[in-house]
């Protein structure tokens, strides 16, 4: 019975990778500005859009007239889509940031009010260009499919996704750990007062932060399109587990963040093997469980959530 | 049998001790001072004192009844109000308004969706009272965002003071004032120990070493000295930490 | 940015009885400007929704973004209470806003001692878990399909029962309730209640540590906002003749809150009502032009965050200040005494 699992097993890892790299460009978007980003989910939906455009002529843009761009071999189509995608979800990020300055110091209220207009309009703006029909992306054939191991029916993209993110979350952890760029995010994550005082621009770094983050949810959510479908929803549905990761792990944590998304992920897609409809709704509910009896003593900025 | 006992408190945030085995009683009539570096707990200790917080460990007792743990509204109806060091202020109301919702008898009609609270004279001139003793006579009608530095952390005791309390604690009341303001600071508690016993975190040691009648040291989330200002003077760790330059 | 904070005693003020000739007289002119009489009930179960979700929002500064879920909890309740219990409309409307205040109560067990984004986030979920619960519990709500064949229960007075089939006679009945509910929430923000409520909005710390349960108070208000949604709900059941999960999904909860921001809801009791206004014409005469007319309406709740976030009650109110400023010029007041 549990060998049955394994594949699902599977699933939830690279759910679970998937989930902590969106939470870690949540978190280091509150890390350096002490705002929750709600809009982080629209973010990852908008990079799954861009990479449909990018990968498909029927990916609902009029970019029939580009029949040579897309006569390339799907795999050259998919490297472009992981570069223009979260490229152009860090511009959109970026573009966010600027809009919430006008809230910093004022009521925290204001700018949570931001963020969610931010992503609803963000979703009305992938339902105007989009429409709000399901959508699939089309994936190079070498990491689609399924093969059999074991009398076992394995998803060969499940096993891409989760090293896909695997990889990011280690260049992630290489980025903050070994550069000066990385050093400059987490001390400006730790106290960002201090990084204004050794001259560092914390605006700018607040601005590329904010890219940088949105970027991560970017990537996310092309690698989850072939997993979740594309839906305008898919916003909402991806910012929960991001919360839920942050409350778990603590914010601040690099390794609870990863192992509180694979913890999340592992739910998710187990729910998804035994009540396929309840697997989306098991987040919801976890998130309700999580906050009811975690969300007290949170290391770190509790300040932010508090407020 | 002191007005208020703290016995044994311990609390920790996560890894760190905040407070450790901390005992302090603060008799009837007295103004208790509260002094220590940065860090070492002050704030922490009036926040579990006033329940912020509740201890890890220990008892907290005001005349006689255990008041450990008890969330902070009730224990305002025991008699204990607190101000705070950072403003606590309700930004979009007048003077008056923020003192009015502070009121004993406007808090019993907390409920009440009939009462017209701006026909309420007795209100209104039991806050004005209040605002005076403050001396912000003449500024009740001034929106909190008007006020100057100095009024505002005037009107923030006066809040504390309009819930009538027995014991009022009062946390760094002199942060960032000039000295015309904190002489006239000191004159009103001069004033207000004659009808409420107060405690007070201080960090201007002229300012509490005239005022205070006991003094407890906090240092490290422990309480490393205690007693009247004379006999702290001699304390050797105060004057090795060369607070405020006693001389 | 706060309310008036002269509060006043009355019960009736100049602004209700204005909403009330406006509104009252509604039928006889809204055809005259190409509109219909629908529309005219639309908008006034949408202010009644609005004006009790803004208790919430703008009174108490508690972001709820899953309030959609409520107004469909109340349509469901009203329908079930007329084909499983007893078709009677007064019966009926209260059954909607028990139960709905009954599912409040219980979610507020969740959430009082929350705010900011704790709170928001719980809010969502809910929200989801009951748009969800509706969809999936197909014997009771026949998920997708809506519960059908609602009807328009007549207005049984005792000696004689009006009937509200017709639009027009429907929408007196709207405007009765709305009548009676806009003096209640008048009397109630202008309270002391009221008042400690925007004063938790400000400072909720400060609040407790003058003597006040706070989450007594979260509480009661949030159920109080969801009985009132449950009254809308049920109004709405009889409008659409039928009750429907899509009210509950998050894009509907969404809306709303981008009404009552938009209008004002931070500054003024008005606020929503003008918000709503506002959203059924831009649906119904933008709408007309294009399909995109939400997203216009979102762009602008979020220039109006960054901008205004009094909304348009705070723009009127500057206007008139600024016309009685011209009129009758103040003396520079001295300054204040030295700090």
């Amino acid at each position: 019975m549990l060998l049955h699992l394994l594949p699902h097993i599977l699933n939830g890892l690279a759910l679970g990778l998937l989930f902590a790299l969106l939470a870690l460009g949540f978190m280091l978007i509150i890390g350096v500005m002490e705002v929750i980003n709600l809009a982080h989910g629209s973010l990852f939906a908008l990079g799954a859009y861009v990479a449909l455009a990018v990968m498909s002529p029927d990916g609902g843009l009029p970019f029939a007239f580009m029949e040579p761009y897309y006569a390339l071999p799907a795999v050259a189509r998919y490297a472009i889509a992981l570069v223009v995608g979260p490229l152009v979800v860090a511009v959109v990020g970026m573009g966010l940031e600027l809009c919430l300055r006008r809230t910093y110091g004022t009521d925290p209220l204001y700018g949570l009010l931001l963020t969610f207009g931010a992503a609803l309009v963000l979703e009305e703006v992938i339902r105007a260009i989009w429409g709000s029909s399901e959508y699939f992306l089309p994936v190079p054939r070498g990491i689609s499919g399924g093969f059999i191991a074991g009398d076992l029916i394995w998803s060969t993209y499940r096993i891409y996704a989760a090293a896909f993110a695997a990889v990011m979350i280690g260049v992630l952890w290489l980025f903050l750990n070994k550069t000066p760029y990385g050093a400059v995010i987490k001390a400006g994550a730790h106290d960002s007062e201090m990084v204004r005082a050794l001259g560092y621009n914390l605006t700018r770094l607040r601005l590329l932060v904010f890219g940088f983050g949105a970027a991560l949810a970017g990537v996310a959510g092309i690698v989850m399109a072939p997993i979740w479908g594309i839906r305008p929803v898919v916003g909402v549905d991806a910012v929960i587990p991001a919360f839920v990761i942050i409350v778990l792990g603590g914010v601040g944590s690099f390794w609870g963040a990863v192992s509180a998304g694979i913890l999340v992920g592992l739910v998710v897609a187990l729910t998804a093997a035994f009540f396929t409809d309840w697997s989306l709704l098991s987040m919801y509910l976890l998130l309700l469980a999580v906050v009811t009896f975690r969300a007290r003593g949170l290391a770190g900025k509790s300040s932010v959530l508090e407020a | 049998m002191a007005l208020f006992e703290a016995r044994g408190l311990h609390k920790r945030f996560g890894h760190q001790v905040v407070l450790e085995r901390i005992d302090l009683s603060f008799e009837a009539g007295s103004l208790s001072g509260i002094m220590g570096p940065n860090g070492a707990g002050k704030t922490t200790c009036f926040n579990v004192l006033t329940g912020r917080y509740k201890p890890d460990r220990g008892s907290v007792r005001f005349d006689g009844e255990d008041i450990t743990g008890l969330a902070p509204h009730r224990i305002v109806g025991r008699g204990i109000s607190r101000s705070f060091q950072i403003m606590n202020l309700f930004d979009e109301y007048t003077a008056l308004d923020n003192v009015v919702i502070a009121l004993p008898q406007v808090r019993a009609r907390g409920f009440s969706v009939t009462h017209a609270l701006d026909a309420d004279t007795e209100a209104r001139d039991r806050a004005e009272a209040v605002l005076g003793r403050v001396g912000l006579r003449g500024r009740e009608r001034t929106n909190v965002r008007s006020l100057s530095y100095g009024e505002r952390r005037a009107l923030e005791i006066g809040v504390a003071l309009a819930t009538e309390p027995r014991l009022l604690f009062v946390d760094e009341p002199t942060a960032g004032l000039g000295t015309s303001a904190t002489g006239r600071l000191a004159e009103l508690i001069r004033e207000l120990k004659r009808h409420t016993t107060i405690v007070m975190i201080e960090h201007d040691m002229r300012f509490l070493f005239a005022l205070a009648d006991r003094i407890s040291v906090i240092h490290w989330g422990q309480v490393i000295a205690e007693g009247t200002p004379d006999e702290l003077r001699e304390n050797p760790w105060v004057r090795r930490s060369n607070l405020g330059g006693l001389a | 940015m706060d309310y008036d904070v002269k509060q006043t005693t009355a019960w009736i003020t100049a602004p209700i009885l204005l909403s009330f000739a406006v509104f009252g007289t509604l039928p006889l002119w809204i055809e005259a400007v190409g509109l219909y009489h629908y529309l005219g009930a639309e908008v006034l179960i949408w202010v009644i929704f609005a004006l009790g979700y803004n208790l919430l929002l703008g009174y108490t500064g508690l972001p709820s973004f899953g309030h959609g879920a409520f107004l469909g909890i109340g349509a469901y309740a009203f329908g079930l209470a007329q084909f499983e219990v007893w078709p009677n409309l007064w019966f009926c409307l209260l059954a909607a806003v028990v139960v709905t205040g009954l599912f409040g109560a219980v979610t507020a067990l969740f959430l009082s001692h929350r705010r900011g984004i704790y709170f928001a986030l719980m809010t969502i979920a809910f929200g989801q878990v009951f748009f969800f619960i509706a969809s999936k519990w197909t014997d009771v709500t026949h998920g997708e399909d809506g519960l059908l064949n609602i009807a328009r229960l007549p207005v049984d007075l005792g000696v004689v029962a009006l009937p509200v089939t017709g639009n027009v006679e429907f929408y007196y009945l709207c405007f009765a309730v709305y009548a009676v509910l806009v003096v209640l929430l008048w009397r109630l923000t202008n309270s002391p209640y009221g008042r400690i409520l925007r004063a938790i909005k400000q400072n909720e710390t400060r609040v407790a540590f003058v003597g006040y349960p706070v989450r007594l108070y979260k509480w009661s208000v949030f159920t109080l906002s969801c009985a009132v949604a449950g009254l809308a709900g049920g109004l709405f059941a009889m409008a659409q003749e039928g009750a429907y999960i899509n009210v509950m999904s998050l894009q509907w909860s969404g809306i709303i809150v981008l009404m009552v921001l938009i209008g004002g809801g931070f500054v003024s009791f008005w606020g929503p009502v003008l918000g709503v206004v506002l959203y059924f014409v831009a649906r119904d005469i933008l709408g007309a032009y294009t399909e995109t007319w939400l997203l216009w309406f979102g762009l602008m709740f979020v220039a109006l965050v960054m901008f205004k976030p009094q909304g348009l009650a705070g723009i009127w109110q500057d206007i008139a200040r600024r016309a009685v400023a011209r009129r009758k010029p103040v003396p520079v007041a001295a300054t204040g005494a030295e700090g």
